[in-house]
């Protein structure tokens, strides 16, 4: 399902097709922001201009779900959710799966994403999907 | 003192149906009025004189539809508060005084209503009402798992132990045992128990998630003066605040104060408006959608902090007769029921007219709170007579 172009985070999704991270910084006085806005809170600025930003960060917090939660069919349970400050973005918080060995979660553990899908239903989400580094 | 808000409003009545979930052996309209007609006949008021309906959390009833059942002549007030979880339980009451105080109605009706067959889940619902595709790919589909990525850092950043969810729910339960109203009515619970459940979403096992029930709920709110005249003894609204602050909000889990129930502002305006503190309240209902948010509750409305949280949140201080603070007196949402926390503002009136199931000798202030985690939430406290001489 196409994301509307009209949404304050319309180029996030565009650049997810392609492959990349992007994520929105005030113009004017530099703050970023997730949720993305198409005004800054901070300044009033209407210039919210989108960076390339490596899909790297910090495990802020996180979760393993056993209960299999209606729309999870397609990730099998059990499953390891992340909340990822990006080190890029200020800090600004992502939430994305854990892939592969989960042994070493814990808020703090360093994480990178790569760009994959999420199934939901009869649908292909695309998201990044983080592992652990080292 | 907001002198305008302060004892100027009292419940007058209560009503309540609850069943278990997707049990109902009524619709949920008729539910809904069952309740409001209980309501209005322990006040000894004719239901068609409630003139104001205010609801939460997705009610799809509007009050409109109720008119013909309930016989009301003229409707003048008609609202339900913005935002999906629990967060709006106590501001209904709120909005309700507004209209009663400001004379745009004269009896209004708090009101919660939820059969799954009518309207579905209310997990399901209450996510509905946020989810997006960030979610979705993150695997994110239920409360449950948002509110434990939050227990998980309340727990492992800032070191609270996770023994206070287990206490906390251990309190719910020894009063839901001894409530012949709640679900879990004669009922043990114990470390065992709640060790051997199964995990949900960790830290959370089943037990630290609450129930769903069907049914309705119905406060009837009138001016003081009117409650006075009227079968039951007020209960006064002393105080209500509602909202939130900068950095908290439905911000994708990029809340700043991540860990807490998000009531900073809400409590800081509600001490300022009664000029009450933590000390003067008397016995609390702390809405726990999850056990951990119900803990951060009692740490963001002052009852202890992060560091002291295991020394306050033990069983025996959150227990009638005898505890510091008891909490949840008739079970709470975990168990006593689950019709979407109105439960828990019912108990705070029959605890302090003293019909509780569980009564606090003495009790003349109840603390309700509603929503912790919500994008939005809201506090009330409710007074007897007594507590203002």
């Amino acid at each position: 399902m196409a994301h509307s172009s009209i949404e304050a985070d319309a180029p996030y999704w565009a650049a997810l097709d392609e492959g990349r991270l992007v994520m929105p910084r005030c113009g004017h006085c530099g703050t970023w922001h997730w949720p993305a806005v198409a005004r800054c809170g901070e300044c009033g600025n209407w210039g919210v201009e989108w960076h390339d930003v490596a899909p790297e960060g910090t495990v802020f917090t996180w979760t393993r779900t056993w209960h299999p939660f209606g729309g999870t069919e397609g990730i099998g349970t059990p499953f390891v959710t992340l909340v990822v400050s990006i080190d890029g973005a200020g800090g600004k918080r992502l939430m994305g799966l854990l892939d592969g060995d989960d042994a070493g979660i814990a808020i703090g553990a360093k994480v990178k994403g790569v760009v994959g899908q999420t199934r939901f239903g009869d649908r292909a989400v695309p998201s990044f999907h983080w592992h652990l580094a080292n | 003192m907001n002198k305008a808000l302060f004892a100027t409003t009292a419940v007058a009545g209560i009503g309540i149906r609850q069943f278990k979930r997707g049990q109902s052996p009524m619709s949920e309209r008729t539910a809904l009025v069952h309740a409001i007609v209980d309501a209005c006949a322990e006040a000894g008021l004719d239901p068609a004189d409630v003139d104001g309906f205010v609801s939460y959390g997705d009610d799809k009833n509007e009050p409109v539809r109720l008119m013909p059942e309930l016989g009301t002549k003229e409707l003048c007030w008609s609202q339900a508060v913005f935002g999906g979880g629990g967060g709006g339980i106590a501001a209904a009451f709120g909005s309700a005084a507004a209209a009663i105080l400001t004379g745009q109605a004269s009896a209004v009706i708090v009101f919660r209503a939820l059969v799954q067959g009518h309207s579905g889940r209310l997990s399901a619902a209450v996510m509905a009402h946020h989810l997006n595709d960030m979610m979705i790919a993150a695997g994110v589909m239920a409360p449950a798992q948002v509110c434990a990525m939050r227990a998980m850092r309340l727990f492992e950043h800032h070191g609270v132990p996770t023994s206070t969810a287990e206490e906390f729910v251990k309190a719910c339960y020894y009063h839901g045992a001894r409530n012949p109203d709640a679900v879990a009515y004669g009922q043990t619970f114990d470390h065992a128990q709640y060790a051997a459940s199964r995990m949900i979403a960790e830290p959370f096992h089943l037990f630290d998630c609450s129930r769903e029930n069907d049914g309705a709920g119905a406060v009837l709110l009138v001016s003081a003066e009117r409650a006075r005249d009227l079968r039951k003894p007020p209960v006064y609204l002393l105080g209500v605040t509602q909202g939130t602050e900068k950095g908290w909000g439905d911000l994708a889990e990029n809340d700043v104060d991540y860990a807490s129930a998000g009531f900073a502002s809400v409590v800081r305006r509600l001490w300022r408006q009664t000029d009450l503190t933590p000390a003067d309240i008397d016995c609390a209902q702390i809405y726990e959608n999850f056990s951990a948010q119900g803990v951060a509750s009692l740490i963001d409305h002052g009852f202890c902090g992060y560091e002291d949280a295991a020394e306050f949140v033990r069983m025996e201080n959150l227990i009638a007769p005898g505890g510091k603070l008891p909490i949840n007196t008739a079970g709470g949402n975990t168990a006593q029921g689950f019709i979407h926390g109105i439960g828990i503002a019912l108990e705070s009136v029959r605890q302090l007219r003293g019909e509780s199931a569980n009564p606090v000798p003495g009790a003349r202030t109840c603390l309700l709170a509603g929503g912790p985690g919500s994008p939005t939430v809201s506090s009330a406290i409710f007074g007897s007579a007594a507590a203002f001489g």
